[in-house]
C-alpha cells in the first residue's frame, strides 16, 4: 500500500506543477511541450535508473556526468571521424561505460574506500578523457545518429524515449521481483546481516557500478543523436539532475530502500520543472534558486511522510 | 591528441618549478611570455592555444611562451592561481583572456605591482572596475558588439519587420557574451524586428537545446533564434529540427568553429561571426613583445571580424 502512495504523491506533485505552469503560460499545455520533455529525459532516465541500483547499495556515483561527456566523446570519434554505424559505436559506447562504472565499483568495494570518493576520482579521469579523445573538438556526426533522438511515426516522441521506458520497466522489475535486486536492497539495509545470511556483498555491488555505466554509455549515445554532435563537455553537472532524481523518488542516500519506478517520476519531475521555468521565461538565477528548493522540499516531504 | 602533450609537459613544468622572486629575464635572455587561457576544454580556445605556439614556434628565436588554461570556463579561482604561478615563474608578460570580466582585476593589479606587462585579450576587462583599482590594461581584440551586428544584419535581411526573434545569450556576467547580445539587439531593433525572449544558454549546447526547445514551444511565432555563440547554435539546430521547424526558423551564431560547417553548408545556420580565433592570442603576444621591445605604453587595438555564411 506505502508503495502506491507515494507513487501517487509523487503523481499529484508533477499534475501540480504541469497545472501551474499551465496557467502562468497557455503554450504549456501543447504537444510541443510534451514532446520536448519526452525526448530530454531518456538520458537522465538511463542513469537514474542505474543509479537507484548503486544508491540503494548504500552506494553513489559521482562520475556519470564525465563518464556521459566521455562515452559521448567516443560517439563522436568513432561515427564522425572513424565513420563506424551507429550499432557498433553504440555497443562501444556500452562497453567503454560499463568498463569504467565497473573499475569505479570494483576498486571501491574491493579497497574497501567509499564509492563517493573513487567516483570523484573517476569523474577526473573521465573528463580528461573525453578531451584527449576529441582534441577538445566539438564533432558533428549528423544524421547517422540523429534519427534515435527524434520524433518517429509521426508521434512526439522518439525511439530513444521507448527504450528509456522500456529499460525503467526492467529496472524495475530487476529491483522488485528478481531475487538480484532483493539482494542489493539487503545489502544496501545492513550489510553485516546480508554478510551474515551467506550473501556475496561484493559482487552485485560491483555489477551494479558497472550497470550503471554501461547504461551511462548508452544515456550518452542518445544525448548525441539529439544534438547530432558530441560535446566534450558534454554531462557537467548531470551527475547531480540524476541524483537529485533519484532522492526526489524517494530512494534513501543511505541504501536499503528504493524504487526505480519511483526515481522515475523524480526524472519527469525535474525535466518538467526546468522546461516550465524555460517557457515562463525564468532568469538563470531564478532557475537555479527554484530548481534548489524543489529538490530539498521533496526529500523533507518524503521524510516526514516516514516520521 | 599529439597537441595536448607539449601541453602537458608544460603544466608538469609549471609543477615542479620553483618560484622565482618577481620578473627576471629566463635563462635564455629571451622574453617569456605567459598566455592564460580560458578552458581548453573549448574548441575556441583550443584553436588560440595552437595558433600561439605555431607562432611561437616560428618565432623561437623572440620569446618563450607558457600556455595554461583552466578546467572549466567559470573556474575563476583556479585562473587566479594560474596569473599568481605565472608572476612567481617570473614572465615579462601576461596576456590573459579573463574568464570572468571583474574577478580577475585584483590579481592583475598584484601582477601588475610586480612588474608584469599585462595584456587582455578575448573578453575585455571591465573599464570601471578597473577604474576603481586604478589600472589601466589594454585590451587587443575583437570588437564582439560589432561582430554580433553584422551577423544580426545578415539575417535582418532574411527576415521582415515585426518578425518574432529570440536570443539565446552566454553566461550572462561575461562581458563577450553581453557585447554579443547588445549587438544582436541592435540589429534587430533597427530592422523592426520583435525580440519575444532571451535566456542563458550558458555558453552550452546541451543547454542552449533546451532553452531553444523551450522558446520554440512557447512562442510558436518564433522566426530565428540568435545564438552567442557556436556551440549554442548546433544546440538550438537540433532543438528546431526536433520542433519540426527545420527551414522555418534562421539561426544565426558566432565563433565560426569546424562542427559548424555541414549546417552552414546546407542552411540550418545561416550565419556566423569568425572573429579570427587562431589569431586572437598572437595578436595579444605581438602586442606584448612590442611593448618590451620599444617601453611604449600601449591602448586598446581593434582585431578583424568576418560575416560567414557558409
Amino acid at each position: 500500500m506505502r508503495r502506491f502512495t507515494d507513487f501517487f504523491i509523487l503523481m499529484a506533485v508533477l499534475a501540480a506543477m504541469i497545472v501551474l505552469f499551465g496557467l502562468m503560460r497557455e503554450s504549456f499545455f501543447s504537444m510541443g511541450t510534451l514532446g520536448t520533455v519526452a525526448n530530454r529525459i531518456p538520458a537522465l532516465a538511463l542513469v537514474a535508473t542505474g543509479m537507484t541500483l548503486v544508491m540503494v547499495t548504500g552506494g553513489i556515483d559521482l562520475s556519470v556526468g564525465s563518464l556521459l561527456g566521455f562515452c559521448g566523446a567516443v560517439a563522436g570519434v568513432l561515427m564522425a571521424d572513424m565513420h563506424w554505424g551507429l550499432a557498433l559505436a553504440t555497443t562501444a559506447c556500452v562497453g567503454v561505460g560499463a568498463l569504467l562504472g565497473g573499475t569505479t565499483g570494483a576498486v571501491s568495494v574491493k579497497l574497501r574506500l567509499p564509492s563517493f570518493i573513487v567516483s570523484l576520482g573517476m569523474l577526473e579521469i573521465a573528463r580528461g578523457l573525453a578531451f584527449l579523445t576529441t582534441d577538445s573538438q566539438t564533432k558533428y556526426i549528423g544524421v547517422d545518429i540523429e534519427a534515435l533522438g527524434a520524433p518517429f511515426g509521426g508521434l512526439v516522441i522518439s525511439p530513444a524515449f521507448v527504450i528509456s521506458l522500456v529499460v525503467v520497466a526492467a529496472g524495475q522489475v530487476m529491483l522488485s521481483q528478481m531475487a538480484l535486486g532483493r539482494h542489493l536492497i539487503a545489502i544496501g539495509a545492513n550489510r553485516e546481516a546480508a554478510l551474515v545470511s551467506g550473501l556475496s556483498v561484493d559482487r552485485p555491488r560491483i555489477f551494479a557500478h558497472a550497470l550503471l555505466g554501461a547504461l551511462t554509455g548508452l544515456a550518452a549515445v542518445f544525448n548525441c543523436s539529439r544534438l547530432g554532435s558530441a560535446d566534450p563537455n558534454a554531462g557537467t553537472g548531470f551527475e547531480l539532475s540524476a541524483i537529485a532524481a533519484v532522492v526526489v523518488g524517494g530512494t534513501s542516500l543511505m541504501g536499503g530502500r528504493g524504487s526505480v519506478m519511483k526515481s522515475f517520476m523524480g526524472v519527469l519531475i525535474i525535466a518538467t520543472l526546468e522546461a516550465g521555468l524555460i517557457q515562463i521565461g525564468a532568469s538563470e538565477p531564478v532557475k537555479r534558486v527554484v530548481t534548489g528548493v524543489v529538490i530539498v522540499v521533496a526529500v523533507l516531504a518524503d521524510t516526514w511522510r516516514r516520521k | 591528441m599529439k597537441c595536448l602533450i607539449p601541453l602537458l609537459f608544460a603544466s608538469l613544468a609549471l609543477l615542479s618549478c620553483k618560484p622565482a622572486g618577481g620578473p627576471a629575464n629566463s635563462s635564455s635572455g629571451k622574453p617569456k611570455v605567459a598566455l592564460v587561457m580560458k578552458s581548453l576544454a573549448n574548441e575556441f580556445f583550443q584553436t588560440m592555444a595552437e595558433g600561439a605556439k605555431k607562432h611561437q614556434a616560428a618565432h623561437a628565436g623572440d620569446y618563450e611562451l607558457v600556455v595554461n588554461g583552466i578546467k572549466n570556463e567559470t573556474d575563476l579561482a583556479e585562473q587566479v592561481g594560474l596569473v599568481d604561478q605565472m608572476v612567481s615563474q617570473g614572465v615579462q608578460a601576461i596576456v590573459i583572456a579573463p574568464a570572468d570580466s571583474k574577478a580577475l582585476v585584483t590579481v592583475l593589479k598584484r601582477a601588475k605591482a610586480a612588474g608584469v606587462l599585462i595584456i587582455n585579450i578575448d573578453n575585455k576587462l571591465d573599464a570601471d572596475t578597473l577604474k576603481q583599482a586604478g589600472l589601466s590594461i589594454p585590451f587587443v581584440g575583437p570588437d564582439n558588439r560589432a561582430g554580433a551586428k553584422a551577423v544580426g544584419e545578415v539575417l535582418a535581411k532574411k527576415l521582415k519587420a515585426g518578425d518574432e526573434v529570440a536570443i539565446i545569450e552566454g553566461v550572462t556576467t561575461a562581458f563577450n557574451g553581453q557585447q554579443r547580445k547588445a549587438g544582436f539587439e541592435d540589429a534587430m531593433n533597427a530592422a523592426g524586428m520583435k525580440i519575444v525572449a532571451t535566456q542563458s544558454g550558458q555558453w552550452e549546447m546541451e543547454k542552449a537545446n533546451g532553452v531553444a526547445a523551450g522558446i520554440l514551444a512557447a512562442n510558436p511565432n518564433v522566426k530565428a533564434l540568435l545564438c552567442a555563440n557556436d556551440n549554442m547554435a548546433l544546440g538550438a539546430a537540433a532543438a528546431v529540427q526536433a520542433a519540426g521547424k527545420a527551414g522555418h526558423v534562421q539561426i544565426i551564431g558566432f565563433d565560426n568553429i569546424a562542427a559548424l560547417k555541414p549546417l552552414l553548408a546546407d542552411g540550418r545556420v545561416l550565419a556566423t561571426c569568425d572573429q579570427h580565433g587562431d589569431q586572437l592570442a598572437v595578436f595579444g603576444i605581438e602586442a606584448a613583445l612590442k611593448v618590451l621591445k620599444d617601453k611604449t605604453v600601449p591602448g586598446d587595438q581593434q582585431t578583424q571580424v568576418d560575416v560567414i555564411t557558409k
